[in-house]
Parts: structure tokens; sequence; C-alpha cells
């Protein structure tokens, strides 16, 4: 709760931050060049060019490819996941939350290379595989490699929502179908996955999106073999002319938000219509896991599956190519360990700067940014006027703007605003991108904390004589300190684990570890990618760490 | 109104949407009394507290506390919660989990400035004043219900406001522990000479508490009156259902003499009762007679009628009867188990009321 004139200037500044950066790449997908040089004029030549290029098509064939078939594999496994550790009697449940939960918060440009290290012509596990059965079945750099990687790798998004609207439902509404004679299979048919269908179609929808958004997997997975997908494309466009084809770029990325903006906009409806169906839910909230009996080693079996491929093998392709210096068939890893990847990472000033920077970044970035969350969260908490629900729009919105393309128009921000400009080479233009960039996400914690906050406990500050924003500041803000604690240590990994967003804002002085690794990767320095790639899990993983000890729910 | 008057609201009107919640509410307190709201849920009752208190945004009317008028819609004046200078006692008690006993209590003076030592005092002096001298120190959590809801009294009187308003305050206390906080309650609010606005939505806690009852109903008062009057001379079927145990035969009016009138109950009870309504003969009416107004009698006689006794359910303090009557079931209180059977039933006309 925040006064008036307080809460104009927080909105005024959120819509800036969000439509300024938006509105200059849907301008400059009109013109004929850069908007900043003289010559260019309003066009439409920039779409001509990119639909009469036969890779923009190529890359949308693939982008729809992958959407589409990570939504087929990530959907059902997901779901099937939750309904196992939520609805029966797994042994070890509590134990598996926290690994399946991890995708979602390793860099996908580590995961990719990972994959390409454990699962490549030369990786590990391909050389382990080819000595004991003859040959290697799989392309990792096959389009249908990289659609099985990504659905895997989304499976954790799908199991989040799916399982918490199965929690959501109460046994009582299954007891019922029980009593009124159906079978346990019948129940699930008939009752439970319909009362759940709502949460599992908003999911679709998100997991569609996210495969419109996915950058790091197919930019290091498609490469060798020329598989484009949008935003790769886009990455492309840079070297594509040898002149900063900015208009292209704008053009791209307009087409993207063409269809991502209205798949935002879908899910929070759908989002809605779910929360509905959770109004209706029975009361209790005791569950009776559903009896196994033996498939609980088939249960078991997936799970170890599914958690091998998605974690363990890339993870651990990661580390062990950070600790030798040599690696394919015949080359026995143990005489090849070295730590020289590291000494050479903490050699070069640059990549210390990286480190640091990411660290400075997640901590400091982080509490800044779940700061100003807070301000926008409390400036439209328990106000349901226009202007909160303009927020609800402003912060939807950077949603559909991929991190790269975020990244490219906060770096054109900075580049031509010219109070602005004196800070593009600092890391204050990374983490404004950041901030911008997880804007739904760090809402959605805030938000979620600030409704844990009875609105009486408010009011009743309210009625002994305090203003609103005295109430904020000695009513709300305590009760919620420790949804803010979760909230920052959240941001912290996000942000850790963020790559995308500072590909374009990478220039001496705002180096991220996420950034440097697609740019290193680009220039082949393998060895110190791999270092710096561990790094980077390692610092998420302090994060994951902390959270837990700390007792943070990581989803809501 | 008088100059005793200490709330005044006038004509308030409210919308959700386009949905009216208060259709024009008058009303006014003076002080030293206890006024309850009293209504069935979506009535409008906690509404009109929470627009008296700035919690709610009524779009037209007016509230005036003190002379001082705080809300205006004509006038566009509309005082903030935190300016009106009012206490409220919530259902849930609303005690902030994250403070003390003491701060809880402490937090509206440290609001109003007052001097760390003289704030010390007060609370210490309203937290003794209502038997919790001892637990300043506990936090909300560690404290019993009746204990939670003292501490919430106490934050809402110790800045001494001119008008205390109490949203259901007994309803989060079991049963048995609700009388007793119900004597206690008026106990203290006489005591003290507070004046009170008590929401509740039940009749009895209604009664026993306030000087005075308005009945809502859909947004406007239906009526109002002292306890008395509410439950003995209802203005409208509404208020005479609502009040009390009724027990409610539905019939025609089949003659009409002096103020009363005849009803027929499925073509076969005939009770005289006041009218209370303008029905004329042949019209659709309602008798309403509460039910420790319905007797048993020994015999046959003027207004008795013999009815099938179906049951006596034994209620520990009385007897009660399950009469059918046709379609419809009767109630009645009586000392004694009854056996089933035929009973004859006296209808005292003067307590059959005829809407």
């Amino acid at each position: 709760m925040l006064q008036t004139l307080p809460r104009r200037a927080v909105v005024a500044l959120l819509a800036l931050s969000v439509f300024f950066p938006l509105g200059l790449v849907l301008w400059q997908s009109v013109l004929s060049g850069p908007f900043f040089m003289p010559s260019a004029q309003l066009s439409l030549e920039s779409f001509v060019f990119i639909f009469e290029d036969p890779d923009f098509w190529m890359a949308t064939r693939n982008t729809l490819i992958i959407a589409v078939g990570m939504s087929v594999i990530a959907i059902p496994l997901g779901a099937v996941l939750a309904f196992i550790m939520v609805r029966t009697d797994l042994p070890g449940r509590r134990w598996l939350e926290t690994p399946i939960l991890i995708p979602i918060f390793v860099s996908p440009v580590v995961l990719g290379f990972g994959y390409v290290v454990s699962l490549g012509p030369v990786g590990f596990f391909s050389v382990w595989f080819e000595a004991l059965f003859g040959h290697v079945p799989w392309n990792i750099y096959s389009l249908a490699a990289i659609v099985v990687i990504a659905g895997l790798t989304h499976v954790p998004h799908v199991y989040l929502y799916s399982s918490s609207a199965l929690r959501n439902l109460g046994s009582d509404v299954e007891e019922a179908a029980r009593l009124s004679g159906a079978s346990p299979f019948r129940v699930a048919r008939d009752v439970s996955i319909p009362m759940v269908s709502p949460a599992l179609l908003y999911v679709g929808v998100l997991v569609f999106f996210l495969g419109f958004e996915i950058f790091g997997l197919p930019l290091i997975l498609g490469d060798p073999e020329g598989h484009l997908v949008l935003t790769t494309y886009l990455y492309k466009l840079t070297n594509k002319l040898g002149t900063p084809s900015y208009h292209l770029m704008a053009a791209v990325a307009t087409c993207i938000i063409a269809v991502t903006f209205p798949l935002v906009l879908l899910q929070r409806a759908l989002l809605k219509s779910a929360q509905r169906f959770v109004a209706m839910k029975g009361k209790s909230a005791r569950q009776r896991p559903l009896a196994l009996g033996p498939w609980k080693w088939v249960a078991l079996a997936v799970i170890a599956l599914w958690l091998l491929l998605t974690i363990v093998v890339p993870v651990s392709g990661v580390a062990l190519r950070s600790v030798v210096s040599s690696w394919g068939a015949g080359i026995n890893l143990l005489e090849v360990l070295t730590l020289d990847h590291f000494r050479a990472v903490f050699e070069e000033d640059v990549m210390i700067r990286s480190i640091l920077n990411s660290i400075l970044i997640g901590t400091f970035g982080g509490a800044l940014a779940v700061g100003g969350y807070l301000l926008v969260g409390l400036a439209t908490h328990r106000k349901p006027d226009g202007l909160s629900r303009l927020v609800d729009y402003i912060v939807l919105t950077p949603r559909a703007v991929p991190g790269l393309m975020a990244g490219l128009a906060v770096f054109w921000v900075f580049l031509f605003v010219p109070f602005l400009a004196p800070l593009r080479s600092t890391l204050f233009s990374v983490w404004f991108a950041y901030a911008v960039v997880w804007l739904a996400y760090g809402m959605r914690l805030i938000q979620s904390a600030l409704m844990q906050v009875g609105p009486e406990l408010e009011e009743a500050g309210r009625l002994v004589g305090a203003s609103r924003a005295r109430v904020s500041l000695d009513i709300t803000v305590p009760l919620i300190r420790n949804g803010l604690l979760g909230a920052w240590l959240l941001v912290f990994m996000i942000f850790e684990r963020e790559y995308s967003t500072g590909v374009y804002l990478l220039s001496p002085g705002t180096e991220v570890i996420g950034a440097q690794i697609v740019s290193l990767w680009a220039s082949g320095a393998v060895d110190v990618v791999a270092a710096l790639s561990l790094i980077n899990m390692l610092l998420v993983g302090t994060g994951l760490a902390l959270a837990l000890r700390f007792g943070v729910k990581l989803h809501d | 109104m008088t100059d005793k008057t200490i709330l005044s609201v006038d004509n308030l009107a409210l919308s959700y949407g386009s949905n009216p919640i208060l259709k024009g509410v008058s009303m006014h307190l003076r002080r030293g009394e206890v006024v309850s709201l009293l209504g069935p849920s979506g009535s409008g009752k906690t509404t009109l507290l929470r627009a008296v208190a700035g919690l709610e945004q009524p779009h037209a009317g007016s509230v005036t506390i003190a002379g001082r008028t705080i809300y205006d819609g004509a006038g566009g004046i509309d005082i903030p919660a935190e300016k009106r200078d009012l206490g409220l006692v919530f259902q849930s008690y609303a005690l902030w989990p994250h403070k003390t006993v003491f701060d809880n209590v402490a937090y509206p003076l440290k609001l109003r400035k007052v001097g760390q030592g003289e704030i010390a005092e007060r609370v210490q002096a309203a937290l003794k004043n209502l038997g919790l001298g001892h637990l300043a120190e506990r936090y909300p959590h560690q404290l019993s219900g009746g204990q939670q809801q003292r501490v919430s009294i106490a934050r809402a009187l110790v800045y001494n406001p001119p008008v205390i308003l109490l949203d259901e305050p007994l309803s989060n206390l079991d049963a048995k522990m609700r009388e007793e906080a119900r004597a206690w309650l008026r106990n203290l609010i006489v005591e003290m000479q507070l004046s009170a606005l008590v929401v509740t939505h039940d009749q009895s806690e209604a009664m026993a508490m306030s000087d005075r009852i308005l009945l809502l109903n859909g947004g406007v008062i239906e009526q109002q009156g002292s306890p008395q009057e509410m439950y003995s001379q209802p203005q409208t079927y509404f208020v005479a259902d609502f009040m009390g145990s009724n027990n409610i035969l539905k019939g025609r009016i089949v003659e009409i003499r002096d103020g009363e009138a005849c009803v027929e109950v499925d073509g076969q009870l005939r009770l005289w009762g006041r009218r209370r309504s303008d029905a004329a003969i042949g019209q659709e009416v309602k008798a309403v007679l509460r039910v420790e107004q319905l007797r048993l009698a020994d015999g046959p006689g003027e207004h008795r009628v013999a009815i099938d006794l179906a049951t006596s359910m034994f209620l520990g303090d009385r007897f009660e009867y399950v009469f059918h009557a046709g379609d419809t079931l009767l109630r009645a209180w009586g000392s004694r188990p009854e056996a089933a059977g035929q009973r004859w039933l006296e209808f005292p006309p003067e307590a059959v009321w005829v809407f």
C-alpha cells in the first residue's frame, strides 16, 4: 500500500522501463536502417528481407517443430511425474522433489554444453557407449535430439503446475467417487484428471510458448548441422550483413513477439480459469496416497532414468570436462586430469571480472530487483483499480520478450538515450535488463508473499491511525520478511542462470558468466567454457543450498 | 437527533460494481449506547461497519462522528481510515503476529507520537484493565482465543476513540465461551461507558449485548428498536422470522374481524391471529408464532386444535415436541416428555402474527 503520488511514480517508472525498450524494437522494425542513422525512413523492407530469406522460414519451421515436440514430450511426462509424486506412496518422494526441479535452475547453455561433452560424437558417454556396444545410435546435433532434450529439460515446468493443482485437489472429491462405486482408475479418469485439466491446459500453452524462447540449447546443439531456430537466427543476423542490421533483428524480434504476446495473454486467461476451478475444490487437505505396490519400482526406474538423462549426464559431463585436458576415444581420463582450465580462468582479468560481476548481479542486483518488485507490489497491493490492472499488463509484457531480444532492446536504450549512455558499459545496464526480463517472475514471488498477509492485519493498522505508507513499513513488509528472503534467493539463482539477456550487453565491464560462455563458445574456447560452466553451476548450487537451508519453497 | 448523538450515518449507499450493497442506510448512535447491526449474511451489516471505519468506499450519503464529517458523498469529503480515530475490533482479531502483545497495543500510541514513558503507562493500564497484565511480552500465537480477543479490544481502546466498532466479536470463540464473553463484553462496555457499534448475525447475541438493534435486510434497515420491541413487535414478516424460533404456517385468509384474521392452513387447520399486513380475504399469507408461544393444552377449547405429536426431543433445559399438521412441522416446548399421539395445541391469537 502506497500513497497516491509515489504510487503513480512507481508505476510510471515501471511502464517506462518496460515499454520504452519494447517500443524501440517495434519502431526499429519498420525503419529502413538502424534508427540512429539519419537516412533511416519508415519502411517495411526489413520484413520483406527476412520473409524472402529461406533461413528465416527454416528457423520458423524448426521453432514450431521444437515447440510442438517438446510439449508432446514434456506434458505427459511432467503430468505423470506429478501424479506419482503427489498422489502415490512412492518411497523417497520427499527426497526426490528437489532434484526434479533442478533443471529449471541450470542455465540452458550450460546444459547444452553438458550434452555436447557427454553425448556428442566424442562425448564421454558416447565413447563409453561405443566401447561397450560397438556404435552410438544417437546424433546429438540432429533436430530430433534437440527436441528430445528440450522436452526432457522442460518436464519440471509441467511438474510444477500439475503437482500444485493435484495438491490442491482434496481427496474428498476422489473418495466421494470411490464411495459412489468408481474404481481407482475410474476415479483418476472421471474426477482427478478432469479437475486438473485447466492446469494441464495452462502448462501446455506455457511449454509451447517456452519453445519459442529457447536459445541456449539450439545455439549449441543446432550449430554443427545448421539447425536454426528464430532466436538463433536473430543472433546470427548480427554477422549476416557485416553492418549492424538492427532493423532486420528488430523485424525478427517483432515476429517472435507477435506469436509470444498472444500466448502470454492466453496463459493469463487460462490461469484465471484454472484458479476458478481450484476455488471449487473440496476442503479436505488430507490426502490418502494411492498404494503403488510393485509398480513403485517401475515408477522409480522412470524417474531415475529421467534424472540421469536431464541432470546427471550433462552435469557430470561439464564437471568432468572442466578437469581434463583432452577427451575422445582412446584417452584414459585419469591421465589427463588437470586444473589448468581453472588456472586459465583465474589468470585472466576478464574471467575474474565476469565471475565477480555474476556474483554482484546475483546478490546486490538480486536484492535491488526484489526491492523494486516489492515497490511495484506494494503500489498495487489490495488496490484493485485501473492502475493496478495496468500494472498487471505491464508486468506481463516482458514475459513475451525473450531475454536475447530484451537485452538487445536495453542495449539500444543505453546506447542512444544521452544521459543513460555513460551507464551502458557498467553493470547497471545488465542489471536493468535482468530486472525487466524477470519482472513477471519476481512479481509472482512478491505477490504470493503479499497475499499471505491477512487483509485485516493491514486494515487494523489503518484503523489505529497508520497511513498506507506506514502500514506497509510497519506491518506488511515485516510480515513478509521470509517471503522476501526467499524471493531474493530465487532471484539470485535466476540471475546466475541467465545468459541470453547479457549477450548484446557484453562489453568490457559488463561481463557476466552466462553471456561470456555464449561468446567464448562461438570462439571455440571449450576448456574455459567448461571451467566457467562448472563455476556457474556452483554459484547456482550455492543459492539452491541456501534456499533449501532456509526452507524456501522452490515454487508457489 | 440530539447533541448526545456521537455517530450518525445518513442515507449511505455503496455498491460493488453494479451490485448495490447498501441502498441508503441511515442510523445514529448516542453516547454510551450499544447498537447492534443484525442481519443475515449478505444484508450489508459488515459493509456498513467497514464503510463507517473507512475500509469500504461508499458512493453517496454521509457519516459524522462527534460532530466531524468523515464522509460526505455530495461534499466530496472522505477522511482516510487512519484519520477517523475509530477503534475497530476485527472478527479475526487481526493481531500483528510479528509484534508482542505490548507492541500491538502500543502501536496506536506510537503513531500518535505519545512519549515512551506514557505509552508504557497507558498500555499497562489498558492490559491490566482487561486482565492481560501478565501477558505483555507474549506473542499473539502464544495466547488463547479469548486472550487474543481482549488484546484486540485493548488495542482498539487504548487511544480512547469516541466510538468503538466490533465486527462479529464473539464468532471466533467456541459456543461455551461465547456466552461468558458476551456477559463480560457487555459489562466492559457499560462500565467504561463506551459507545459501540456491533455487527453480529446472531440474534440472541444482539439482544443480549445491545440497547438498540438495527436489523438489515438486502442493504436497507428493515426495522430498528430496542431488543424487546424487535422481538415482540416485528413490523414485517422478515423481522418476525429472523428474531426468535418460529412456527411458520402458510395459508389463506378466510375471515377478517377487528384487526384479527383467520387463516386456513392446508384446508383443515384454522387459526386466528393479529393482522400485520393489509392482506385481504382469499390472499396467501404466512402466520408466524414463536415456538415458546405454542402451548400444549389439556383438552379442547377456544383457539385449540388437535394435532398429531410425532416425537419429543430432549434439549437439556426443556423438551421440544414436533407435530405434524398436514405438510407443516410445528414445534412447541414443554417440561415433560410426551408420547406420540394426538394432542391439543393452543394458538393464542395475540401471539400469532399474520403477514
